[in-house]
């Protein structure tokens, strides 16, 4: 486990993930950490333009559009006029909640298919965990 | 002392490539020299052996790979983190992006570890007992929309504008409903950022905005932390997350290796 996982609490909306997604995992590993020379690097089939392909274009045409789609699907009664938070949360906890966690998963499923795509392989264990362990020597 | 082994090895390798498959060094990251690895398996089909290339006070996690085949199936992606992660969660690492290959691990050694010994070794030093998290906020949208139509006239008059009506009637309102409500998520985004940022400058060694890779971002941060401390900054997002409820889903992700925290000169030069 590469995770301590914290006892838990009563935490209410906030998730530790003991492991993280396929779209955490090309936010951190595509966009940040050392970076070897050029020069010194070998390089490497696919990998340049992986990284500029995978990136998510935020505040374009599409967004408007699809905000505005949502606001047409909104059902303003239900929410309540005023937007009062105590009344919108049953709505939440019902239908959204689901939804959110949809079209982030359909966000993931993009990114893997992009990545799929581009690579040509077609191979789909994602979810193969085999995490090393190691130990410093001479820690007590 | 490398140039006349460079060229012998060049000359080797040109041969070998038409009959055998060239291989280089692909390069995890960089721990102290100190450390014992356990099994473990990396990138590439099928996975390579994880081992150390040791130089000095420092050692490079590598692995055998292919040059000729193409890397970055999801299995790489997450093999090349969760090594990383996992060593984190128990000694200092310093991260490689994705993709570092040299040449084998002769030039490990003389072209990463060697030249650059102190640097890494000063880096190692610093990321000593600590780890980093990542904190990732999702505004739920209907939450999210009755909020931005509670507070902007504009956004309410436009969406009865187009409300019931084919898309391609309404598109001007449309465009500008979009505009509008993202302007409200940026403003909201900022403002719940900065809270946050607040909130957590006291508990956290250093932190990073990251940009946001969806419309519907709220916080998007990666934080540098004294793992003997991660319980209090679980306290600070377990209060948030209360204050939020319904509104953001917040998500704390960690521990794991110090990615945005760790630059090499030529980075730094570039800006930021």
């Amino acid at each position: 486990m590469t995770i301590v996982q914290p006892s838990g609490g009563g935490a209410a909306g906030r998730s530790s993930s003991s492991s993280s997604g396929l779209a955490d995992v090309i936010d951190t590993i595509l966009d940040k950490g050392l970076v070897i020379d050029a020069f010194v690097r070998v390089s490497l089939v696919g990998i340049e333009l992986l990284t500029i392909d995978v990136r998510i274009v935020v505040a374009s045409v599409d967004t408007y559009l699809r905000f505005a789609e949502a606001a047409n699907r909104l059902d303003l009664s239900q929410t309540g006029q005023k937007g009062l938070p105590d009344l919108i949360q049953d709505m939440t906890e019902g239908g959204s909640r689901k939804k959110v966690k949809g079209a982030t998963q359909g966000a993931l499923d993009a990114a893997g298919e992009k990545l799929r795509d581009f690579i040509g392989g077609s191979d789909e264990e994602e979810e193969e965990e085999s995490v090393p362990r190691r130990r410093r020597r001479g820690e007590d | 002392m490398s140039s006349s082994t460079e060229r012998s090895r060049t000359a080797g390798t040109d041969q070998a490539d038409r009959s055998a498959v060239s291989t280089g060094s692909y390069v995890y990251g960089i721990v102290p020299t100190d450390v014992e690895l356990d099994d473990a398996r990396g990138v590439g089909d099928p996975p390579g052996r994880v081992k150390l290339v040791r130089h000095g006070e420092i050692a490079a996690l590598v692995s055998e790979v292919a040059t000729n085949r193409p890397l970055g199936r999801p299995q790489d992606l997450k093999a090349h983190q969760q090594l990383l992660d996992a060593a984190a969660a128990e000694v200092p690492v310093l991260p490689l992006r994705f993709g570092a290959v040299m040449a084998d691990e002769e030039s490990v050694v003389d072209e990463l570890l060697a030249p650059h010994h102190e640097a890494f070794l000063a880096g190692l030093k610093e990321l000593e007992g600590r780890a980093e998290y990542v904190i990732k906020g999702r505004y739920v949208e209907q939450a999210l929309l009755a909020e931005v139509f509670a507070e902007n006239a504009e956004a309410v008059g436009l969406r009865q504008e187009i409300v019931g009506k084919p898309e391609d009637a309404t598109w001007d309102a449309r465009i500008r409903l979009g505009e509008v409500i993202n302007q409200s998520v940026e403003a909201k985004r900022d403002a719940d950022t900065s809270a946050m940022v607040e909130a957590l400058v006291p508990r956290c060694v250093a932190i990073a905005m990251r940009e946001p890779t969806h419309e519907q971002d709220a916080v998007h941060l990666a934080v540098l932390v004294e793992t003997s401390r991660q319980d209090e900054l679980e306290q600070a997002l377990d209060e948030f997350a209360r204050q939020w409820e319904g509104r953001v889903d917040l998500r704390l992700i960690g521990p794991m290796a110090a990615y945005d925290f760790v630059m090499t000169p030529q980075q730094e030069q570039e800006g930021e």
